[in-house]
């Protein structure tokens, strides 16, 4: 099949790309393979269009990180429209890999405004005239989020809404068992740095900003 | 170049940036990464993104991208030739690697196991009734890639596997 322009846009990219990043930092894809474990787990909708620097910078706890390419974190799923449910061995086991294997000590939800899985849960639950519903699977993955803006004490719009998901999504993966285990071994653990925190996030696409929400959970919320 | 025309399904691996994969295409393009780059036809998750993305925003292209040094590869080659039988998966990063450990007992070197698990995920995209739908409507074009990212170079190698129909075995 011939190639497509856009194929050939994409690997050109990739090329110049590559070449930049052994120039700007010599040796890194060499090295690319011995790189210390990441210590963030990020989780983001697929329609992220979230710099890796804003994902990457004053992290809580951490002195300023230098927009280094070798500190990026572990991105994960990209779940997309940002769910993350308790019965998805996608997600969990991406979260069970970098918390088991990887030892991360922040895992990072962000939501985003703009957000097309946002928009379509509140279309659903409060249909627009000619509204058209998807085809499953998404009006499926999307319930969750759907029984949100359905209830009757949400009030607000779209980014209400995408700020109501993060919560819940923080608090579907503090409900794992992979992070009570987690928690359970780091409140055992004498060293009291040891932990794992949960974070909530807003990227706004309008101004380029990353907002923390402020509803971190880690084993002290739980001890 | 409007942005979103693609679709990405890569690896969660973190020695492969984000940025290898944001600065294809400036606007953006719509990622699902997972452990091991799979696309399971049972799985909620992914198969969400790939409706919205070709439904939705009307993607020309999927990708699918392994890369090298895949963990996730490595550790379906061990359990598919342990040489005791291993316990039923318990949990789901073993549940999620069931399917690339059937793939894997047919291999015993992880280059070609990466390879055959990029032309397993294109056949699974190909097959389902999202991407069937969309090349039955002439006037849409919709193409599903298999590339591998090289993580001692940085670059992603189109492994020429691509499909833009079914093919002429199939029946729609």
């Amino acid at each position: 099949m011939p190639q497509d322009y856009v194929l050939a846009r994409l690997l050109a990219n990739n090329s110049d790309w590559a070449k930049d990043v052994e120039k700007d930092h010599p040796g890194f894809f060499e090295e690319s393979a011995k790189k210390q474990s990441p210590k963030v787990l990020y989780i983001g909708c697929s329609d992220s269009r979230v710099p890796e620097s804003v994902a990457t910078m004053s992290m809580p706890g951490d002195i300023f990180v230098h927009r280094n390419i070798a500190k990026y974190p572990i991105s994960i799923p990209l779940l997309p429209l940002l769910q993350f449910h308790l019965f998805d061995d996608n997600a969990l086991s991406v979260l069970t890999f970098a918390i088991t294997a990887l030892g991360v000590s922040h895992i990072i939800v962000a939501g985003h405004t703009g957000c097309g899985g946002v928009q379509a849960a509140l279309d659903t639950a409060h249909p627009p005239p000619d509204f058209q519903p998807p085809a499953d699977p998404l009006p499926r993955w999307l319930a969750p989020l759907t029984e949100i803006a359905r209830a009757p004490e949400f009030e607000g719009g779209p980014v209400a809404l995408t700020e109501a998901n993060v919560r819940a999504q923080v608090e579907n993966i503090a409900r794992t068992d992979v992070l009570k285990a987690a928690w359970a071994a780091a409140n055992a653990n004498v060293d009291e740095d040891v932990d794992v925190q949960v974070h909530g996030w807003m990227y706004e696409l309008e101004t380029g900003r990353m907002r923390d929400l402020g509803i971190s959970v880690g084993k002290a919320d739980v001890s | 170049m409007s942005s979103r025309q693609v679709l990405y399904i890569g690896c969660s691996d973190w020695r492969v940036p984000e940025s290898a994969v944001s600065t294809m295409l400036p606007g953006g393009i719509f990622v699902h990464r997972n452990i091991a780059n799979q696309f399971h036809l049972d799985d909620d998750n992914a198969l969400s993104v790939l409706a919205y993305a070709v439904e939705h925003l009307k993607v020309s292209h999927i990708i699918v991208a392994g890369h090298t040094l895949c963990g996730g590869a490595e550790a379906a080659l061990a359990a598919a030739h342990a040489s005791c039988p291993p316990p039923p998966p318990s949990g789901p990063l073993a549940r999620w690697l069931v399917p690339l450990t059937e793939i894997a007992r047919e291999y015993e070197d992880l280059t070609e196991l990466i390879e055959a698990n990029v032309r397993a995920q294109v056949n699974n995209v190909a097959g389902t009734d999202v991407v069937r739908a969309a090349w039955a409507d002439n006037k849409r074009k919709l193409q599903v890639h298999g590339w591998i990212y090289d993580l001692g170079t940085g670059r992603f190698r189109d492994m020429g596997i691509s499909v833009d129909g079914p093919s002429k075995d199939d029946v729609l």
